[in-house]
């Protein structure tokens, strides 16, 4: 089971609640980013371009939850910057799971082997960590030799000391899907609770503005990565936004399902977009114009975007919606499809295999192709909905 | 913020074409806005300015009409109808030494700036990934090891 069956419960009967009460737009996740600083400076990243003294300042443990009793959501999300840099996180998170929230310390764990014995483990608590692939890549995509050692160390540390471990991958131009897989093998091996992926967001503010994936390079990536999956993989997304990112769905974007609270008050629309900031979530409700944002309102910003904050309530919201969504996700968690796709797995064995550029020289030889002998056409598990 | 320019070729290229054909995305080039002081010689020019301002990944100087000086990063803007009831929310910059918890804001209504300095470091410029494969070559034919782009330093 990807998820804790309280954890599953409890979203299910939030959602629930919001729809009886016919709230037409409720937050499912809050993204709380406590500081902007970080210990690495990713090339794809567009988060921690600020001035010191903006990179210096922190929201503090009662702003923290005030937030979180503010937007109400079951989930807390803690991206940043790098959350372990903030001395008051273990009182920031510890106050959140005494609310009763399940919690998503995202990290890139160069810190957590150290700082783990300052958390308690918890079934409202997983430490995510980024990874962005095999260590060559993850090294690559994070602009850090060795990153990725740490981080497999952490992981492993954490694992062996009672907590739940989810990972987080965000793929960018150049991703080997065959790289990608036998990732989720060493990541699944290493003992994680599940796994989240997501393409990159083109952020303008990113030093690197050569690597975004188009939707159509994404959905053929991500239909190599996820079609013909291995049972033992476990995912942590909704399983139709990862249909989603196959192209085996398609959903418009919900920003307000995300909705992020920093040092700035909560961020209008979502959290790779900045036009503006409401001092309290109800104002966000009320003062965005939602009707500019999502792919179909022509916003240029929006018309690559397919990530998780963005889509992933989408999926959740349609699941609710119709009894078409509902059993179409009900099959997705009884039956676990492997989505068997002998195209997807062709796609797969011809990718090309070129490095991300001239930094790392991705050794060829040793990464052979999956190669899966599959005559199962498209799942029958996942068609005829 | 990429230029006017950049926007309207986005938006020519997404009305030409589907995004869901679309291969690889093109980033967007910077507009070098660092040292700029804008001319606010009218009210499209002080809002076109603001709107830069607030995109902005540096601090700014904004002198009001009375004289008074603010200096700090501008991280919001509410532009609404007139001059008057617009305003730019601003977490002063600390002085030398002093610590910093971002509770602070100034609130200056657009209408009672008489200048705008983009005199901070414009912090997501000048750090393209060319350049840090380049230098990523350089140390390690000098034999260094676990090379990576260091955060910058805070202090
Ligand atoms: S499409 Fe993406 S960038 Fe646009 S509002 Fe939605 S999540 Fe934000």
């Amino acid at each position: 089971m990807a998820v804790p069956v309280s954890q599953a419960f409890t979203v299910m009967s939030y959602v629930l609640k919001q729809k009886l009460k016919g709230r037409k737009r409720y937050p499912l996740v809050l993204m709380l980013e406590p500081l902007f600083r970080c210990n690495l400076a990713c090339a794809g990243c567009g988060k921690i371009q600020y001035p010191a003294h903006i990179l210096k300042a922190e929201l503090t443990p009662e702003q923290c939850w005030a937030a979180a009793e503010e937007c109400g959501t079951p989930m807390v999300s803690i991206p940043g910057g790098e959350p372990l840099l903030h001395p008051q996180m273990p009182e920031i998170v510890a106050g959140l799971v005494a609310r009763k929230k399940y919690v998503y310390m995202c990290t890139n764990a160069l810190l957590l082997k150290e700082k783990l014995h300052l958390f308690k483990p918890s079934k409202y608590l997983s430490f995510s960590v980024h990874l962005d692939g095999e260590k060559e890549h993850h090294d690559f995509g994070v602009c850090r030799e060795g990153g990725h050692d740490i981080a497999m160390e952490g992981i492993r540390a954490a694992v062996a000391a009672g907590f739940r471990v989810t990972t987080n991958t965000t793929l960018f131009d150049g991703a080997d899907p065959n790289s990608v897989r036998r990732h989720f093998d060493q990541i699944m091996e290493a003992g994680v609770e599940s796994m989240m992926l997501s393409p990159g967001y083109t952020y303008d503010k990113a030093p690197d503005q050569q690597h975004f994936l188009g939707k159509a390079k994404s959905r053929r990536m991500f239909r190599a990565i996820l079609s013909n999956r291995k049972k033992s993989w476990e995912f942590n997304t909704h399983p139709l936004f990862s249909e989603f990112l196959m192209g085996k769905q398609d959903f418009e974007c919900t920003p307000w399902g995300m909705p992020t609270y920093s040092i700035f008050g909560w961020q209008k629309p979502c959290y790779l977009l900045q036009d503006g900031y409401a001092d309290t979530f109800q104002e966000l409700l009320d003062a965005t114009e939602w009707e500019n944002y999502g792919a179909k309102s022509g916003n240029p910003r929006c018309a690559n975007c397919m990530v998780h904050s963005g889509h992933e309530a989408s999926a959740v919201d349609y699941n609710f919606s119709s009894l078409k969504g509902f059993i179409q996700t009900a099959k997705r968690y009884m039956f676990k499809p492997t989505y068997d796709d002998a195209d997807a797995m062709k796609l797969l064995n011809e990718w090309p295999k070129t490095s991300h550029g001239p930094l790392v020289q991705i050794d060829n030889a040793a990464s052979t192709n999956v190669v899966v002998k599959t005559t199962v056409q498209e799942s029958s598990a996942v068609s005829g909905d | 913020m990429a230029t006017d320019q950049q926007e309207h070729l986005k938006i020519e290229q997404l009305q030409h074409q589907s995004q869901d054909e679309i291969e690889v995305i093109a980033g967007r080039e910077r507009e070098n806005l660092e040292g700029w002081i804008p001319a606010l010689a009218s009210e499209a020019e002080v809002r076109d300015a603001l709107e830069k301002a607030f995109d902005y990944r540096g601090d700014v100087t904004i002198t009001r009409k009375d004289g008074s000086v603010v200096e700090g990063y501008l991280y919001d803007r509410h532009s609404a109808s007139t001059l008057e009831t617009s305003v730019v929310r601003i977490i002063p910059t600390p002085a030398k030494g002093a610590t910093t918890t971002a509770t602070q804001r100034v609130m200056v209504p657009y209408s009672e700036i008489a200048a705008l300095n983009f005199s901070g470091r414009d912090t997501a410029a000048g750090k393209t990934f060319e350049a840090w494969v380049k230098k990523y070559w350089e140390k390690k034919a000098a034999g260094e090891k676990n090379i990576q782009i260091e955060p910058e330093k805070l202090d």
